[in-house]
């Protein structure tokens, strides 16, 4: 009978034992492979480290990288600028076209997946193969899409998208709808499946107008995945680099320099360590704001969930 | 819904595809063409087709073991995040603990995190260390947001596991972790499987951590791409032929994984 009281215990502390276990490498991964970067970087912000010079280790400067961003450096302000007109166009145009496509989907071909599958194509492949793709398409001597633009005098003969100064952060934001108004519509549509048959019975035995029934049913239930999906977008949309680094590399000038852009020039061109430290870890800081955002709105969507069941 | 609404919606679906589809096409068939066919001004849709770019490229000019870098990173990323990955996952969904969704959000916002922002820190971290382009130091930087994915996605297909099934297992005799890798894991078998697929197309897509942490020795595919821009005279048919084996593969991962999407993409928060 001892006997028997020992193994249980035993068999206790073997399987307390194995959560910690199988939790642990995971998190003792994360914690070095971004939570130590992550506090070196803000270490590296007060130092005015280079890798120009060579043997230069870096010394401490206080506060001097945060008060040259707050003051003397424009460009990372215009570049922010940049950025907050490339994510808001983006991801609003994304979300109208997305919610569209996505209802059409829906009423007429239902989840036939191959049809989705084929929409959904541009966003699975790699980024810098799409910033190549539309290279070659918007040329300014060969480009496909060059072509029969001037053909329908949508484009003076002499212009290209990707050289005109005006033009050319609209042109990003078009090529960041084209790869990623796939995974809006996946999502809404994967969320207009699953909502209850009840409502809209009950609203359609009441008479009420399909237009009515659209603005208070659909969109009412849909609002919490509207919510998550736009702030995925949002979030990736904010850390653009691929495209924008293929296609244009930030010019014309600083015309399409998104801070990813600006973060990696400081960076890896200027090997400036002790102020790229700064400039990456205000883009951090506002991932991480738009992430507790995103936060609150799972719990949101969970506890609406919670309140429908 | 009348007919002439309905030929009208079809209509635009199918607009869409096409839309979809035609920047790929072009770079396949830019692929195929002849250095003038490729330049030509008016573009040419018929033309008689070569296949001299791609061994010129991938032989020629080397980029053949860049295929097998990407392959190396892709596959050992993926292994790394799904043996860590997935016992964490399997803790979140059974177990109960204090502190366990603040900790369930930490890993959301490691895969949230800046890659322009991580890697300024790795990079001057790993060249102090030496590992600068080795493998290790890309595939540990491709496991900080793969692992996330894998505990994202693996919580929620284990969540879908009866609970009876452990409890039954347990009663049986087996301890814990027998129960987790003699019953739960083959249980689990094709959502591992699926979530293996995406974390392998996160890797292999992957350009910016690859590009910083490697020069020349473990290249990847993806970061091979940019150096064959060139501001003048670039050789497209052997740029498109990079591109078109660097995305072959993924499409047809993408068809195979293409009921677990939504949940993928959105880290399981809709289960799609």
């Amino acid at each position: 009978m001892a006997g028997f009281a020992k193994i249980k215990w035993q068999r206790i502390l073997l399987d307390k034992g194995a959560g910690a276990l199988f939790l642990t490498p995971a998190l003792i991964l994360l914690l070095v492979l971004l939570v130590g970067p992550f506090s070196y970087m803000v270490g590296l912000s007060f130092t005015d480290m280079s890798f120009s010079q060579p043997g230069h280790d870096g010394n401490f400067v206080g506060f001097a990288n945060y008060r040259k961003l707050m003051q003397d450096d424009p460009i990372f302000w215009e570049s922010f600028l940049t950025t907050i007109k490339f994510v808001f166009a983006a991801v609003s145009l994304e979300f109208l076209f997305g919610l569209c496509l996505a209802l059409l989907l829906f009423h007429l071909v239902g989840g036939q997946r191959l049809i989705v599958t084929l929409i959904l194509m541009p966003m699975m492949l790699a980024p810098v193969a799409i910033g190549l793709m539309w290279k070659l398409l918007l040329n300014g001597e060969f480009g496909m899409l060059t072509y029969y633009l001037r053909q329908i005098d949508l484009m003076a003969p002499q212009t290209a998208l990707l050289s005109s100064y005006d033009l050319v952060l609209w042109t990003m934001v078009g090529i960041d709808i084209w790869e990623w108004t796939p995974f809006v519509t996946l999502v809404i549509l994967a969320g207009l499946m699953s909502l209850p048959k009840e409502p809209f019975e009950a609203a359609i035995m009441d008479g009420a107008k399909p237009l009515r029934v659209f603005w208070d049913i659909t969109l009412t239930l849909l609002r919490p995945i509207i919510a998550l999906v736009m702030l995925l977008r949002g979030i990736d949309a904010f850390k653009e680099f691929d495209k924008v680094f293929i296609l244009t590399g930030g010019g014309p000038g600083t015309a399409t320099e998104l801070l990813s852009i600006y973060t990696w020039r400081i960076n890896f061109r200027n090997w400036d360590f002790g102020y790229g430290s700064v400039v990456a870890f205000m883009v951090y800081l506002v991932v991480l704001i738009m992430c507790s955002v995103f936060y609150k709105a799972i719990t949101w969507k969970q506890g609406l969930e919670g309140i429908k069941t | 819904m009348n007919r002439a609404w309905r030929n009208l919606g079809f209509g635009i679906i199918v607009a869409v595809i096409i839309i979809a589809m035609t920047p790929y096409i072009w770079m396949f068939l830019t692929s195929i063409k002849t250095r003038v066919d490729a330049l030509s001004s008016i573009p040419k849709w018929a033309f008689s087709p070569t296949l001299e770019h791609y061994p010129k490229v991938f032989l020629d000019k080397g980029y053949l073991p860049l295929l097998g870098n990407s392959i190396i990173v892709a596959v050992s990323s993926t292994l790394l995040s799904l043996l860590v990955g997935v016992p964490a996952a399997y803790v979140f969904a059974r177990d109960r603990f204090s502190g366990k969704e603040d900790l369930f959000f930490f890993f959301l916002t490691t895969r949230m995190a800046p890659a322009i922002s991580v890697v300024v820190p790795m990079f001057i971290i790993f060249s102090k260390l030496g590992l600068v382009d080795t493998y290790l130091s890309v595939i540990l930087a491709h496991s900080s947001f793969n692992i996330s994915l894998v505990v994202w996605m693996m919580r929620g297909f284990f969540e879908e596991i009866p609970p009876e099934i452990d409890e039954a297992a347990q009663m049986d005799g087996n301890t814990k972790a027998g129960t987790f890798f003699r019953i739960l894991l083959p249980l689990a078998a094709p959502g591992i499987a699926a979530t293996a697929v995406l974390c392998f197309i996160l890797s292999w897509n992957e350009l910016l951590y690859a590009m910083i942490l490697t020069a020349f020795e473990s290249r990847t595919l993806t970061v091979g791409i940019p150096g064959l821009v060139q501001p003048h005279g670039t050789l497209w048919g052997q740029v498109a032929s990079v591109a078109v084996v660097a995305t072959l593969p993924i499409i047809i991962f993408t068809f195979l994984v293409q009921k677990h999407l939504v949940r993928g993409m959105t880290f399981g928060a809709i289960k799609g």
